[in-house]
């Protein structure tokens, strides 16, 4: 999987958030409950999102010649951190978010 | 986050480290470059300071490449009295370039980038291992 492709598939993450947060926002509005769970995981992509997009840009850089080995090992590392930072997030929410709906009424 | 901090702290380390290298391969590759011309000056040895730079925006001290000088020490003089650079006695001057020195500079460089490397590697395991605890 190249970084394009996992920025694409971030993107769509994004905007699904962005939705759910909409959809959670509209229902909750109500009761005046913040929608934690959306903006925990929004916040988390869009810093996963970030740190990738600036990995990227490094790699780009350095194939110009603009910038260090050392300047790219430390912005990809960083980017494949808060990847896996990302997912293990969203893994949490979800398992809880199915724990939640395998409760019995 | 502080271990992210150490992550570019030992990054920027090991940038000046191989920006030292650099300056020993110079100085060892030119330890014989003379002048052409009669009493000309051969190459002088490149020293390379290096000083700490306050990131104001990470909250961190990172290291920095101050300024590349010269060495002002004398230069070596051979009598050689063929060569293009020997001046009416017979002498060339060498340049004061010592290649133990430059041997021992360059293995200095070397233990201090893999001193760099090992605060990076050990950072992103101590981030990664506190991340499976998610898992």
């Amino acid at each position: 999987m190249t970084i394009g492709s996992v920025s694409q598939a971030l993107s769509a993450y994004g905007a699904a958030a962005r939705r759910a947060e909409a959809e959670a926002g509209a229902a909750s509005a109500a009761k005046g409950v913040a929608p934690w769970f959306e903006s925990l995981l929004k916040a988390e992509i869009d810093g996963a999102r970030a740190s990738l997009q600036a990995g990227e840009a490094k790699s780009i850089e350095a194939l110009s010649g603009r910038a260090s080995l050392q300047q790219v090992v430390e912005a990809v590392t960083e980017a494949e951190l808060s990847l896996q930072k990302m997912t293990a997030v969203r893994d949490r929410v979800i398992s809880a978010y199915q724990e939640i709906m395998r409760m019995p009424i | 986050m502080d271990l992210d901090s150490a992550m570019t702290i030992a990054a920027a380390g090991m940038k000046v480290q191989s920006a030292r290298l650099r300056v020993t391969a110079e100085n060892l590759a030119n330890a014989e470059s003379t002048a052409s011309t009669p009493g000309g000056e051969p190459f002088r040895r490149k020293t390379i300071v290096f000083g700490n730079r306050h990131d104001r925006a990470a909250g961190v001290d990172l290291v920095d490449i101050r300024r590349y000088g010269v060495d002002r020490r004398d230069f070596e003089l051979r009598h050689e009295p063929g060569h293009p650079a020997a001046d009416a006695s017979g002498l060339v001057r060498y340049p004061n370039v010592n290649p133990l020195i430059e041997l021992t500079d360059m293995r200095e460089a070397q233990r201090s980038y893999e001193a760099n490397l090992n605060a990076l590697q050990l950072a992103r395991s101590m981030i990664g291992r506190t991340l499976d605890l998610l898992r």
